[in-house]
């Protein structure tokens, strides 16, 4: 947004605006900060009756253990190749699904609409053991592409449905216009509805990695082999029996947040609005 | 709109690949309801089984507390914070980055910090309210009946809202700055822009979000599983638990897909019904 | 398994498990849990080179979701060819035609504690090679027990003496003796039933047929198990505490005396270097024994696995005395191998003359169930909404359904 508009604009007072904000980065950073907190206490001062606000020492040896003698770096790159990869698969078909959803009236769409739900409706541990089988007969199990696929089930509904609704936002008058001059379909949504809704494509892309990046059972069931495993299951890795390094795992936890949240923050252009400003009928 | 049979083209990929993987995991759940565990088909004994357990109708209630306490607040939540975050001030980018923070932590993760957070003996957040005297003894969050379940929805609360806020967000970005300029021009307050400009503007995207959280509520357990198990007393045991706990802890997966086979039936009936009311008519008309 | 949807499967996927059975001959693929992955690398090695001819290919497993890890396997009949498994899952499996029957691979029975091999027979066959055993003891503070005016060297033995000695303990802040009632179902399983056995009581019968959950002898053992609770002696997060926590909160010196296996002495040791550990036998009543449930870990073979000839020969080497020794976290479920330099910490002594009381929990097939009726009926009592009858009974009525 320009000064000009932003000025013209009516907005919250200021002081809201600075409790709200402070209240909210509170609320959502507590606990963060308490695991990273955690991942530089010692193990004596992990688990103190009361408990302890700031280690005496603090010590990096949890993250040493994680970056130099534990699986994690090779998780990461795991969880690296696979997020993206499921992502960028759930995109392309999200978008062109929802292009569909959102510009064309056909026979039993609302049939359809509710089918891209189903495998999000059935119970994880109702869909794990024949999706195993269903792994199996495609020969992918333990393969960067069993997962990418099988995490089509988590992402791709909700990247169907957030797409179609912010498609649906975008005036449908832009097209027709478009499609006088005799542009396709195709060409419509590439230049047009796509460029349009990046912030929503954005927020969705967000959502698929950070899903995939997070997800356990999956995981632990379809990939045995350490060549595939993820990060979260590095994470378990740190329990054994009857204990857990729990600075360990914390320290991992912080290593594994961080990416995304810096990732995140790079791409706040995305976010930002007035991309539509006059791009819109005029 | 012309050449509706077009509409079929771009959403046949998607539907292909998800298709393929849940045909195969829809029938084995199926068939699996009602054989028994060496493979005879057994009616609907797996069904009278379940539905007799002591466990099943406290589980259905929870649930549905789970459901709708979760939802209200995050939707709620998430609104007003996507509202903030869409306004114009110095540190905007760092507050958004931030409020995205719970929602990335690794649920397993978050699930066990919160209850650490809340332990009677070890928590901070006993100690930060006994300190100041702000409470006299220690509560037993997790460990009370009456506050268990409460805890267990504030924690899916704080970790989902985020995701309403930035998706909600991505909404408000995209409204054209005409809508605003209009609403400026018949001299809209604040609130009055929020009401007529910003709500109806992101409303399909409210609509699509609530539903994919009940979804969520629906099936993800991390959270009370790696705090409670559905605990004490079942006071959170609610049914996707109780079809994991039946599946992979009795064995006993011929009640585990009866189970789910019920659960099913009820979420896809729900959620057919909010698609054809909410979802789909008002875009009928444009 | 062979259920009419695994047939239709199996049908269907035929063709391409010829091609997708990715090992070859002579190679064997064993899942082992992470606490093991050094022992076991070392007796592979040995393996390979005394049977060249045949391959370990060692899979790790993690021990958060390990059962579905392994049921996934099991029941999608994508298996490996030999697995860790806990004692009390081999008869599930075994009931549900998930596993091989190993009789011909254990040779000498004899050497073996018997409880362990209880564990892993169903149908008179046996479905599981233990490795692996231990009970609980109760481990205690012995600084507190000074401080207490109680002699360490002479600890209370009867529930009378032990129920005493604890309420003397909880001062100033601590408690004197930490019961479960959260985590895991098997947490409080493993430490209120031997009290409930001692008396004559129990959650069923060992056939199976009776429900014993609300007998007058286990309504005994409950109440005395819950009173903890109730008098004040466990702390009040009791209802959020499984094992480990209450080790935790033994660490942080809140708590004097816990029940646990000896997998704890080494955490406590390292965590807090300060406190004087002593492991006391469980308490027992006035007139019976004390009593313990085994628990431990076993091989199995799945009736899935692609090798199992040569799985049953790894089998063979494992079960061996000596590499027993060396697998095992704690003790070893071989009487001979006991005689190991690694038992014979003075601090073991008292964990491994509880071995004798140790008995397996009874094979049935809703087991898991049961004891989540039970567990259900515990938590009740402990968050005061019923009283110790009254959840016996409720929970009685429960299991009466599932037997």
């Amino acid at each position: 947004m320009n000064k000009l508009q932003t000025l013209k604009r009516p907005g919250l007072p200021g002081w809201l605006i600075l409790t709200a904000s402070v209240l909210l980065v509170l609320v959502c950073l507590f606990p963060f900060w308490w695991m990273v907190l955690s991942s530089v206490k010692t193990l004596r001062e992990l688990y103190t009756v009361p408990p302890i606000w700031w280690p005496a020492a603090p010590t990096w040896e949890n993250y040493r253990t994680v970056l130099f003698e534990s699986n994690i770096p090779r998780y990461f790159l795991n969880s690296i190749i696979i997020s993206v990869g499921s992502t960028a698969l759930a995109l392309v078909l999200a978008i062109f699904a929802s292009y569909g959803f959102a510009r064309f009236n056909f026979k039993g769409k609302p049939l359809l609409q509710s089918f891209v739900l189903v495998g999000q409706l059935l119970p994880t541990a109702a869909i794990i053991v024949p999706l195993f089988v269903t792994l199996r007969v495609l020969n992918l199990v333990n393969t960067y592409w069993g997962l990418i696929l099988v995490y089509m089930i988590i992402t791709l509904p909700l990247s169907v449905w957030m797409l179609t609704s912010y498609f649906k936002n975008i005036p449908v008058e832009l097209e027709e216009a478009a499609i006088i001059d005799g542009a396709s379909r195709l060409e419509c949504l590439f230049r047009i509805t796509l460029p349009l809704s990046l912030p929503g494509l954005a927020s969705v892309m967000v959502y698929a990695f950070v899903t995939t990046w997070n997800e356990f059972i999956f995981a632990l069931c379809f990939a045995t082999d350490s060549s595939v495993k993820t990060l979260p299951i590095g994470l378990a890795e740190f329990s054994t029996e009857f204990n857990t390094d729990w600075g360990a795992v914390m320290a991992a936890s912080v290593v594994m947040t961080l990416p995304i949240a810096i990732l995140f923050l790079s791409m706040q252009r995305l976010f930002v609005g007035g991309l539509t400003a006059g791009a819109t009928k005029g | 709109m012309q050449k509706q049979s077009t509409g079929y083209l771009f959403v046949l990929p998607a539907l292909m690949v998800l298709g393929m993987l849940i045909a195969y995991p829809v029938a084995y759940t199926g068939l699996l309801s009602v054989t028994d565990n060496a493979g005879n088909y057994v009616g609907l004994d797996n069904f009278r089984r379940v539905l007799s357990a002591r466990a099943t109708p406290t589980a259905f209630w929870n649930t549905l507390w789970w459901v709708f306490g979760s939802i209200v607040f995050q939707v709620i939540l998430g609104v007003l914070t996507a509202i903030l975050l869409n306004q114009n001030f110095r540190g905007r980018a760092v507050v958004r980055s931030v409020t995205l923070v719970p929602w990335v932590v690794p649920g397993i993760v978050a699930a066990t910090t919160w209850a650490w957070m809340l332990h009677t003996e070890f928590g901070i957040i006993n100690y930060m309210l006994t300190g100041p005297g702000l409470i006299d003894e220690p509560v037993g969050w997790l460990t009370n009946g009456s506050t268990v379940l409460p805890v267990m929805i504030a924690i899916n609360i704080w970790k989902m809202f985020p995701f309403v806020a930035i998706m909600v967000l991505a909404g408000l970005q995209s409204i054209s700055n005409d809508l605003y300029e209009a609403a400026r021009i018949d001299g809209a307050s604040f609130w009055e822009e929020v009401r007529y400009v910003m709500l109806p503007q992101v409303r399909t995207v409210i609509v699509a979000v609530t539903l994919l959280l009940v979804i969520w509520a629906l099936n993800h357990i991390t959270i009370i599983y790696a705090i409670t198990r559905g605990g004490p007393a079942n006071r959170t045991l609610i049914t996707p638990i109780q079809i994991f706990r039946t599946a992979f802890e009795s064995v006993q997966f011929g009640q585990a897909a009866a189970l789910s086979v019920m659960f099913f039936a009820v979420a896809i009936v729900v959620v057919f019904i909010y698609i054809r009311t909410l979802a789909s008519n008002p875009e009928e008309t444009r | 398994m062979k259920t009419l949807t695994m047939k239709l499967a199996m049908a269907a996927t035929a063709s391409f498990l010829a091609m997708s059975a990715g090992a070859w001959a002579g190679e064997v693929v064993w899942w082992t849990p992470n606490f093991n992955e050094a022992r076991a690398r070392e007796l592979v090695e040995k393996f390979q080179a005394a049977n060249p001819d045949v391959t370990v290919k060692l899979e790790i497993t993690t021990t958060d979701g390990l059962p579905q890890r392994i049921l996934t396997s099991l029941q999608s009949g994508a298996a490996p060819d030999v697995i860790d498994v806990q004692h009390g899952w081999v008869n599930g499996y075994a009931q549900n035609n998930l596993v091989l029957p190993v009789d011909d691979v254990l040779t000498d029975r004899e050497d073996y504690i018997p409880a362990a091999l209880e564990y892993n027979t169903w149908d008179g066959k046996l479905w599981g090679i233990p490795y692996r055993i231990e009970t609980h003891a109760v481990i205690i503070n012995k600084g507190d027990y000074t401080a207490a005016g109680l002699d360490p060297d002479n600890p209370p033995t009867t529930w009378t003496a032990f129920k005493d000695a604890a309420k003397k303990l909880t001062t100033n802040g601590k408690s004197g003796f930490a019961i479960t009632g959260g985590g895991e179902v098997g947490n409080t399983i493993f430490r209120s039933l031997p009290f409930m056995w001692m008396l004559g009581g129990g959650i069923i019968s060992d056939d199976g047929k009776q429900v014993l959950v609300n007998s007058p002898e286990s309504i005994e053992a409950v109440t005395f198990y819950t009173d903890f609770l109730k008098e004040g002696i466990s702390p009040t997060s009791t209802l959020e505490n499984d094992g480990t926590a209450n080790r935790r909160l033994f660490i942080a010196e809140t708590v004097s005396m816990y029940q646990s296996g000896q997998f704890d002495i080494q955490s406590i040791r390292k965590e807090n270097p300060n406190i004087d550990i002593g492991v006391i036998p469980v308490p027992h009543p006035d007139d019976g024994k004390t009593a313990a449930i085994l628990g431990g870990w076993s091989f199995v073979i799945p009736s899935d696995a692609k090798n199992p000839d040569d799985a049953k020969k790894l089998l063979g080497f494992l079960a061996k005395s000596e590499n027993q020794a060396v697998l095992t976290d704690t003790f070893p479920a071989r009487i001979s191998a006991m005689e190991a330099e690694r038992f014979n910490d003075p601090i073991l002594q008292v964990f491994k003359e509880m071995l004798p009381f140790g008995r397996p929990v009874p094979a049935h097939p809703n087991w898991v169930q049961i004891s989540q009726a039970y567990f259900d009926g515990i938590q009740r009592i402990l968050l005061g909404d019923e009283d110790v009858k009254t959840a016996m009974d409720g929970a009685a009525d429960e299991i009466e359904g599932l037997l």
